[in-house]
């Protein structure tokens, strides 16, 4: 929503229902007045009035119009209006109740439904989107039975040769992050780090048709070197009007830097997407990495995309693909692994997959995303629930204060039965009653669900957006078919009962008023009640998971651990700025790693030198002799690297998981040696196991790991990849926060002394292991707020029973009183009736969140108990609740005296 | 309709188009009404009147004056007619009979 602009949804409604004559001047008038505001009172202001004058407007020249045609119709129309509104106006508690239960049910269903809508339409917005696919693998490096969306960069090759019926395929590399640099006109050195840049191919676009500004779709990605910015990424570097040409410098592995010119520009991308990239490069400028590495199965880090024509039989090619990979996988598991192709799978089927484009952003397999976000089905799938419960709630509130309430009129309709009203036009105010209201209500939520998106955006991190939806004429089918429906269900009953009334029994008294449906409305109660606590038991458990994730014992100390990132740039000696940070007073130890945790997410095949061991898959951590140190690891057996001691430089250290995984007990481990099982199979001596730490996220189970020393030159990825230098603080000289500023500071000026061009990062070991749980925390916020407004609707609609009982049972409870009872015992009386309700509610929902959460609960390593004490403490909620927001009426309709209540006998 | 007479808001609203002198349309009519009268007033309530005023025949208008601040749309520009001028006066008269026939208070007694 732009702050400029006026509420396009008034405008919008104001042009359908106001006639055309009169729009330019109403809209220049709003607009005018609107501008006014925003300039003299605050956005919220400007926008409310907005929609204050502008109903005010559209209600004044519609009902102008109606109202003047003097046709039997709209005479009607006005007299059945003008009885709803005084029945409105003669309960206005009910109505009140009524409006506020529907608004707030109507108004969370929207939001969700537009968060569910949001998330379904990811990847939309291509011309080609249904024919796009991408094609998955096996996890080839871990479990087998879950899908990969990486596959090796041969892959796109084989297809390409083995399958006709793809007219493109095309295969892209995210790079990680990398430091560019750009000279402007005047001389001056830009640095940045780019964090989303990918390797593509020439037919990229030809897949994934993105807007272009500047530049030549065809062969932006063509030659070598070139690359193609988005407009945000050039604007950072030298703005949209001479980027193409422009040459912008990338640092390399070793140090050099390679010149790159831009050739193209594209539009920003679209937020719903499942790719995110500032920066694409030309898979050319590659060719040596590709040359050496092309053919590779097993270099898992590409993902690769085909475009089918339209109407091809997909369910068809994805059969024929099934041959590619036997055909052509067995030239890299024979070179790399020394192994048959039946071999390295062990009989898991190596399939490939194809994946709808539409579909890769909310699917839970491959359960990763290299190239951007990826959906959460589960929230989906649980949003939409609590959507949908909800406005039953809320449907089911109005339904049962409608029908208690309309008993009340038994009177008014035998009156107007004698008048010679027919039970037609009975049957037609009652619903025209209840769509009123439901229309009413609709409106007033879409007012706040305009007003309050901000908002929600913020708590949930999403962009939604109301306008472009309702510009969609289904959504306001939609819309419609709900106000009439709801409306014709909740007048019908009503409507179709009373209308049935014989006028004598009726005027006579002999219809005894509100008791029929009684069953029906307790039940409904039941029904809302259970879902309340329902609700605030997963709720409960929901907070108790996340705290408890955030407090378990990780195994390591994660504590005032500053950890440097980018320190690969430096190259391979570290040393003197290791002994650089050393210097600084609140630093008690530095230790170097290329990984941090929970981060840790590299690994390799091994196996223990014993004849016939199988082959592990283990993750692996290369750290120097202090590093363990710094993070506080117990050894069990064993001891840490020693590096005076040359032979530490090829030892290694498993930990707890590993020495299991390859059979070993703790003592036997020591002195063991473990090969890696690709590549010349070196032996490496272990030399201690350390008790398990995680290392990962702690959603899951502690993995098995083994630790290599930094110094390592026998392993193939001895120096590459991304390295860490780690800090223990001391606590006591950190307690102010200028004292963290000048450690950093301290830490920063360190480092600019060796390399002043590398970017200064950090992070606080704790802080990214709570930011593992970040997602979860923001849903629980959200899911928080929505049980809150569950229990109030839940609370409304036992309120108004509450008072509509009390209305029934005055007398009832005089006669009482005169027969000797006292206030309390009436109060008693009056609410077990409603406790009885709940207490009915606790017993139906127990149950139901023991089996919801026990089901969430699954997807995690490490659980909180299921305690009692949480079902009992969202049980007593909801019985206080109940009890207080029945005490009142109860307290009320006991402590009044029976001369008045009785006196009309 | 025509020997109605005037509501008191559709007096204060006739007063604002003559004030305003062909410039009126129905922001500034609003503002006109609110500085003198001294109480707050809905831009809906202003057309509504407005329109009420001109199907009583007492007001004439035409498109025009479109400015950027409307995102160049144009104004309804009311101007009082002949008929509306009499009633106004109309009203003025009586009002000024009756104070006239108020007993005057003489001070001292």
């Amino acid at each position: 929503m732009s702050s400029k602009n006026p509420p396009k949804l008034a405008n919008w409604l104001l042009s359908k229902m106001v006639g055309e004559e009169l729009q330019e001047e109403f809209l220049g008038d709003l607009q005018e007045i609107y501008e006014e505001r925003l300039s003299a009172k605050s956005k919220v202001f400007a926008r409310c009035m907005y929609w204050v004058d502008a109903l005010h407007l559209l209600f004044g020249f519609t009902s102008f119009k109606i109202f003047k045609t003097q046709n039997n119709n709209t005479m009607m129309l006005k007299s059945m209006f003008i009885i709803a509104w005084r029945n409105a106006i003669r309960q206005k508690q009910f109505t009140l109740l009524n409006i506020v239960g529907l608004t707030i049910g109507i108004s969370i269903s929207l939001i969700i439904g537009l968060y569910v809508y949001h998330e379904k339409n990811y990847d939309n917005f291509l011309d080609q989107t249904n024919n796009i696919y991408r094609v998955n693998q096996p996890n080839i490096w871990g479990d087998w039975t879950e899908m990969s969306s990486t596959t090796g960069p041969n892959v796109a090759d084989a297809l390409r040769e083995e399958v006709p019926e793809f007219r493109e395929v095309t295969r892209i590399l995210n790079q990680g992050s990398q430091f560019t640099s750009y000279k402007t006109k005047s001389g001056q050195v830009l640095s940045f780090k780019e964090d989303q840049l990918f390797w593509a191919e020439k037919n990229f676009f030809k897949v994934f048709d993105y807007e272009m500004l500047l530049g030549n779709q065809e062969t932006a990605l063509e030659a070598a070197n070139s690359m193609v910015l988005t407009e945000t990424a050039a604007q950072r570097y030298f703005g949209l009007d001479e980027a193409l040409g422009q040459t912008i410098q990338m640092r390399e592995w070793d140090g050099s830097s390679k010149s790159y010119v831009v050739t193209g520009v594209l539009k920003d991308l679209p937020t719903q997407s499942h790719l995110q990239f500032d920066v694409l490069t030309s898979l050319t400028s590659a060719k040596e990495q590709m040359d050496m590495h092309g053919w590779k199965w097993i270099w898992t880090a590409f993902s690769t995309y085909v475009l089918v024509d339209d109407g091809a039989d997909v369910a068809l090619i994805n059969d024929k693909l099934q041959a590619i990979p036997p055909k052509y996988a067995p030239p890299t598991t024979k070179r790399i692994f020394n192994q048959s192709f039946e071999e390295f799978t062990a009989g898991n089927p190596w399939k490939l997959d194809l994946q709808a484009l539409p579909d890769i952003y909310l699917s839970s397999d491959p359960p990763f995303n290299s190239f951007g976000p990826i959906g959460n089905k589960q929230f989906v799938q649980v949003f939409m629930a609590i959507g949908l419960v909800v406005l039953t709630l809320s449907c089911i509130n109005f339904m049962n204060l409608s029908t208690a309430k309309s008993s009340s009129r038994a009177k008014e309709v035998g009156v107007r039965k004698v008048l010679g009203s027919l039970r037609n036009s009975l049957i037609r105010q009652f619903v025209f009653e209840s769509v009123l209201f439901v229309s009413v209500s609709t409106i007033l939520a879409l007012v706040i669900v305009s007003a309050s998106l901000d908002w929600f955006n913020l708590l949930a991190q999403k962009e939604l957006t109301l306008e472009p939806v309702l510009m969609n004429p289904v959504v306001w089918l939609v819309l419609i078919g709900f106000v009439l429906t709801l409306g014709l269900l909740s007048g019908g009953y009503p409507a179709f009962y009373l209308s049935s009334f014989k006028p004598i029994e009726v005027i006579k008294g002999k219809i005894s008023k509100g008791q029929q449906g009684k069953t029906l409305r307790n039940g409904l109660v039941v029904f809302q009640f259970s879902i309340s606590i329902c609700l605030i038991i997963c709720s409960l458990f929901v907070q108790k998971q996340l705290s408890y994730t955030s407090k378990i014992d990780l195994g390591l100390s994660d504590e005032n651990v500053l950890q440097i990132h980018n320190i690969e740039q430096f190259g391979f000696n570290t040393e003197v700025i290791k002994s650089k940070l050393e210097g600084i007073a609140a630093v008690t130890l530095v230790g170097k790693s290329f990984g941090v945790p929970p981060n840790v997410m590299t690994g390799d095949r091994y196996r223990s030198t014993e004849p016939d061991a199988q082959v592990f898959q283990l993750n692996n951590l290369r750290v120097d002799d202090d590093y363990l140190n710094v993070l506080d690891i117990e050894f069990l057996a064993g001891r840490n690297f020693e590096f005076e001691r040359p032979t530490d430089q090829y030892s290694v250290i498993l930990n707890q998981a590993a020495v299991e995984l390859l059979g070993w007990t703790t003592e036997e481990a020591v002195g063991k040696h473990v090969a890696v099982a690709s590549g010349n199979e070196d032996e490496f001596e272990v030399i201690g196991v350390a008790k398990d730490f995680n290392y990962h996220t702690t959603r899951q189970a502690i993995g098995p790991l083994i630790l290599i020393s930094d110094k390592n030159d026998k392993v193939w990825d001895y120096g590459a990849g991304l390295s860490f230098l780690s800090m223990k603080l001391n606590p006591q000289s950190i307690q102010t926060s200028s004292d963290l500023k000048r450690v950093l500071d301290q830490a920063e000026s360190a480092l600019n002394e060796v390399d002043a061009s590398i970017p200064f990062e950090y992070s606080f070991m704790d802080q990214a292991f709570e930011d593992n749980f970040r997602t979860e925390q923001r849903m629980a916020t959200v899911l928080n707020f929505f049980t809150l407004m569950a229990m109030i609707i839940a609370c409304l609609g036992l309120f108004g029973l509450a008072a509509f009982s009390a209305e029934q049972r005055t007398k009832e409870l005089s006669i009482r009183k005169v027969l000797g009872a006292n206030t309390g015992q009436l109060t008693y009386l009056f609410s077990t009736g409603f406790v009885k309700l709940v207490i009915v509610s606790i017993l139906i929902s127990a149950p139901l969140a023991y089996w919801l959460v026990s089901l969430w609960l699954e997807g995690f390593a490490y659980r909180t108990p299921m305690q009692l004490g949480v079902f009992v403490l969202a049980s007593l909620i909801s019985l206080i609740v109940a009890i207080l927001t029945t005490g009142y009426q109860s307290l009320y309709v006991a402590s009044r005296n029976p001369v008045d209540t009785l006196k009309g006998e | 309709m025509k020997n109605k007479g005037l509501g008191e808001f559709e007096e204060l609203v006739l007063l604002a188009v003559c004030i305003l002198k062909g410039e009126a349309y129905g922001i500034n009519v609003k503002q006109e009404v609110e500085k003198h009268s001294g109480r707050s007033v809905l831009l809906g309530a202003v057309h509504i009147t407005l329109y009420r005023l001109q199907d009583k025949g007492l007001l004439k208008s035409e498109m025009g004056g479109n400015t950027e601040k409307r995102g160049d749309r144009r104004k309804r520009l009311f101007e009082i007619t002949t008929q509306g001028m009499k009633q106004l006066e109309a009203a003025q008269d009586v009002r000024q009979k009756m104070w006239s026939l108020i007993p005057q208070l003489n001070s001292g007694q």
